[in-house]
């Protein structure tokens, strides 16, 4: 033990005694307790490793662990492995997909929603958050915030089959529309890309509002009134200054947002129609329906997660080439 | 082709006609007071909930009804579960049986266990595709076939006289069906066997048919609103509008029909499929003693029989079951002859070589 | 212009509003509809499906399974999280950023992803689907929020109060205790109220890893693909007003606890 750890301990013990009453106190000079402490505290290395023994050996295991073991079962030839067959490496399971291009419309058409969904978003939510940020009083703006914030506490099924009553021959859309006698024969919006659209962004918008509120937030009102000062017209100000400045938690909405709509599932199976089948699905299919083909499914999401991975990854540079330019 | 066929006719004479009314029978006053519990899939409506009550309180019997809408996800449920499944009772579509039994998933029925064997309509219980290996292995509760539904109001009965209206350009966008079910219809409507017996030995042509099936619906794809896989979904589209004519089971559609939609169902001239749902008891099952209680239970009764059908639509195979419908109930579950004249039922025979082929394509289709 | 500009983005912003509140307005008010078809316009209106709601038993026992999964899961993402926080914050040591990542990947995977590695992994450590399966498949899922809540907490935390205990002789894990600890519960319970509203709304980990029962969402949604009823209606409404007033509660308290500090 050294010197200082001793020294410390001694007046452990000292006030440990001051304070026998309490619970603490008593913890802290029970004999057992002492000793592990001792033990486990001998040296600020010692200490440091045992803190981080539990935290590395969880995100290894359990964070990343999951994501190794669907990348090994991809890369097998059966899984689970019944009890007389032999699992074997292969990459079968990739080339089926290459080789196959009933795979790539659901593929591309999962990135391409998600990318069109992703921009709904933003141009849906960024006046929302510009006018939170920027015409409200601070008083009220946590209050009109919170309002926005109530229905996102509801999840994803609820939500999604509120959009189907909204929707639906006879939601209430085509109920309306009908009731002003401007059309006669209800509106087919549901198992469209538009439903699946109208209900992804519902179950999104948060995500993009959010970062962008708190980045207009952050804008200081006098870089606006010094570009006004200078015969900025509104828009201009908005493009040269606002806009540059908000990129930040553009590129993080944007990225929350994508990552978040290539995932889901259950949405576009009730939104969603027969020329709307997304890679969820399809992937999903692999562990339900058309007979247990794991390894195929795990390959699936294996690359869907690398594709969407490489999109935002070249959508933040892209981003931050484009911050940079600008303040330049 | 099979015994069911040649008495389908005599059947459902039998079902019209009227019997003698059955008392209900005091059929759980033995008290077995067993308790425990009783595990089932089935679809929606297939376990009466009043029968499930009096059950559940005469006998401490606790069932759980866990409902299915995909004989596929099932079988993939249960061979996941083997050789320690949870469920008791599962609900088979009578043609897949051979599946089932060749994975070995399901018990043979030890129908002297069931007093209330006979109380089952004869054309179901005896008939051939119901005897595998020399073994019972379900009991028939109700038969469905597969129809082309449409909205009275705005289809003609004459236009459901064929497949063909189902893609249609008139009905562009206001259809829906069941990939899987329309494969075997479309072969059907191509003048091929959509059963695939007849090319067991000719594996080649069975994937050239199946392939010729599969590019038909992806070029009809454009034109159909929605593949669904349970019955009430095509319900709720016909309400809706969204769909005005459909491939549907028979079940949902007269179930729309007792509700007073306007909803007609035909069997259309290229002929059509007719299928049989059995209760089967899992292989080693967690409570087989309390299943066999709860088999006997359902069947005690021609009332529960009606009850079910009135629930799903579906025609119910108990003897003089019909007794207790109602005349729109009777009529939403009768066909004229000339259309069953076109009716036969899926066989098993080929299925490992159907579905290897049909499974994939329905996948394929969907992703197109 | 700047008062037109007013006009039109508040115009927006209540246009906003209505979009995301009109359906779950709307959602509640079927609810109300005295047929069996959801659908408008609604013509007679009654209480049975909101009464059956709570006579149901499936419907009660998949709401207490809900509660019950959520409630473990975050007990387990908040002891987890909260000391993967304490290892992160404030601490320079090799592989740091390494760890962090790992930390927050949970919180990136897509859903469907997610869920498909989830349940090849439960497979590979022999957890049966079920319970077990989801409440792990959360509880991880969960961690992320957790660590990200508690280190912007630990952040804030005045260095020379720690030091003050350890130099009254308090040794580390006594010093945690008694200062960081107490420090860090506003904390610990706006992420608990967050982890165990997320783990109740999860559809897609806990409909891949589940097993004979259903949870409530998953529950949900096996009720609508065999056919909408303004019986789901009724059992959504109860479930939405559970989580709304839990979610403002939470951000309420969340609100006076950054106001107290």
């Amino acid at each position: 033990m050294s010197y200082d750890a001793s020294a410390r301990q001694e007046r452990g013990t000292v006030a440990a005694h001051a304070s026998d009453r309490t619970f603490w106190g008593r913890l802290a000079s029970w004999a057992p307790y002492r000793a592990l402490v001792q033990v486990a505290t001998a040296s600020p290395r010692r200490q440091f490793v045992i803190l981080a023994v539990f935290p590395i050996l969880w995100v290894l295991t359990q964070h990343l662990g999951p994501m190794l073991q669907m990348l090994r079962v991809s890369l097998t030839d059966a899984y689970p492995v019944a009890a007389n067959v032999e699992q074997h490496f292969t990459f079968d399971n990739y080339v089926r997909f290459f080789g196959d291009s009933i795979f790539w419309m659901p593929f591309f058409r999962t990135l391409i929603f998600a990318a069109a969904f992703t921009f709904c978003t933003l141009v849906l939510t960024y006046p929302v958050a510009y006018f939170l940020a920027r015409h409200v009083s601070p008083k009220n703006r946590m209050l009109l915030l919170l309002l926005l914030l109530i229905p996102f506490w509801v999840g994803e099924i609820v939500r999604t089959y509120a959009i189907m009553i909204l929707l639906g021959n006879t939601g209430a859309v085509n109920m309306v529309l009908r009731w002003f006698g401007l059309i006669d024969r209800p509106i087919p919006f549901m198992y469209t890309s538009f439903s699946m659209g109208v209900g992804i962004v519902y179950l999104t918008a948060l995500y993009m509002l959010l970062p962008l509120y708190s980045a207009l937030e952050k804008l200081p009102k006098s870089l606006n009134e010094a570009a006004a000062d200078l015969g900025a017209g509104a828009w201009t100000r908005f493009r040269r200054v606002t806009l540059p400045l908000t990129l930040e938690g553009i590129s993080s909405g944007c990225t929350l947002v994508f990552l978040i709509s290539t995932g889901f599932y259950a949405t576009p199976v009730l939104l969603g129609g027969p020329s709307t089948t997304v890679f969820a699905e399809t992937i999903a299919g692999f562990f339900h329906v058309a007979g247990d083909e794991w390894p195929t499914g795990a390959a699936f999401a294996v690359i869907m997660f690398l594709a969407a991975l490489a999109i935002t990854a070249g959508f933040q540079r892209l981003m931050s080439a484009l911050r940079k330019g600008d303040t330049k | 082709m099979t015994k069911l066929i040649l008495n389908r006719r005599k059947f459902l004479n039998t079902a019209a006609a009227s019997g003698a009314v059955l008392a209900s029978p005091a059929y759980l006053r033995r008290a077995y007071a067993q308790g425990g519990e009783v595990n089932i899939w089935t679809y929606n409506d297939f376990v009466p909930e009043a029968f499930k009550e009096q059950f559940e309180s005469e006998t401490g019997i606790k069932v759980n009804v866990r409902l299915v809408d995909d004989q596929g996800k099932q079988f993939n449920l249960l061979a996941a579960e083997q050789p320690n499944p949870t469920v008791d009772i599962m609900t088979v579509a009578g043609h897949r049986f051979l599946q089932f039994i060749d994975s070995d998933l399901l018990a043979p029925l030890d129908t002297d266990r069931l007093s209330n064997w006979g109380k089952i309509n004869p054309t179901f219980s005896e008939s051939d595709w119901a005897t595998i290996n020399g073994e019972k292995w379900g009991a028939p509760i109700l038969s469905g076939m597969e129809v082309l539904a449409y909205n009275s109001e705005i289809v003609s009965p004459e236009e459901a006289q064929t497949w063909d209206t189902l893609f249609s350009e008139t009905y562009k966008g206001q259809t829906a069906y069941v990939i899987q079910d329309m494969m075997s219809i479309v072969m059907l409507m191509m003048g091929y066997d959509g059963n695939m017996v007849a090319y067991l030995d000719d594996p080649a042509k069975a994937a050239e048919i199946v392939e010729e099936a599969k590019a038909f619906l992806i070029e009809k794809k454009p034109l159909v609103r929605k593949y669904y896989d349970g019955g009430a979904e095509v319900q709720q589209m016909f309400v809706n509008q969204d769909i005005v004519l459909g491939h549907s089971w028979n079940g949902p559609a007269a179930a729309l029909i007792n509700d007073g939609f306007p909803l007609g169902m035909a069997i259309p001239k290229e002929g059509s499929y007719g299928f049989v749902y059995t209760y089967n008891i899992a292989k080693n099952c967690p409570n087989p003693d309390n299943a066999y209680t709860f088999l006997d239970a359902i069947l005690s009764s021609p009332e529960i029989g009606a009850a079910m059908t009135k629930a799903s639509g579906f025609i119910s195979t108990y003897k003089d079951a019909s007794n207790h419908l109602s005349d729109l109930e009777k009529k939403s579950t009768s066909f004229p002859d000339e259309e069953l004249a076109n009716l036969q039922f899926f066989r098993a025979e080929a299925n490992e070589m159907k579905y290897g082929l049909v499974d994939p394509a329905v996948e394929a289709i969907k992703a197109a | 212009m700047t008062r037109h500009n007013r006009i039109l983005l508040s115009c927006f912003y209540w246009g906003f509003v209505a979009y995301v509140f009109v359906p779950l307005i709307l959602m509640v008010t079927m609810g109300f509809k005295d047929s069996k078809f959801i659908g408008f316009p609604i013509k007679s209106w009654t209480l049975d499906w909101y009464a059956s709601v709570f006579a149901d038993s499936e419907t009660i026992s998949a709401f207490g399974y809900s509660v019950a999964i959520a409630v473990l899961s975050t007990l387990i993402s908040v002891v987890v999280g909260t000391w993967i926080a304490v290892l992160l914050e404030g601490r320079k040591f090799w592989g740091r950023a390494a760890i962090f990542g790992m930390t927050v990947l949970p919180a990136l995977i897509p859903g469907i992803i997610s869920a498909i590695a989830f349940r090849i992994y439960a497979r590979y450590l022999g957890i049966e689907p079920g319970m077990g399966a989801i409440v792990w498949s959360h509880a991880v899922h969960n961690v992320p929020f957790v660590v990200l809540v508690v280190m912007a907490r630990l952040s804030t935390l005045p260095k020379s109060q720690i030091e003050a205990a350890r130099d009254l002789g308090a040794d580390p894990l006594i010093a945690f205790l008694r200062i960081t600890f107490p420090y860090l519960v506003p904390a610990i319970m706006g992420a608990s109220i967050f982890c165990l509203l997320l783990s109740f709304d999860d559809f897609v980990r806990s409909f891949f890893l589940g097993g004979y029962e259903p949870t409530l969402p998953v529950l949900i949604f096996a009720k609508l693909k065999s056919g909408m009823s303004p019986e789901i209606n009724a059992i959504a409404t109860v479930a939405l007003i559970l989580t709304a007033v839990i979610g403002v509660w939470a951000e309420r308290f969340t609100r006076r606890m950054n106001k107290d500090s």
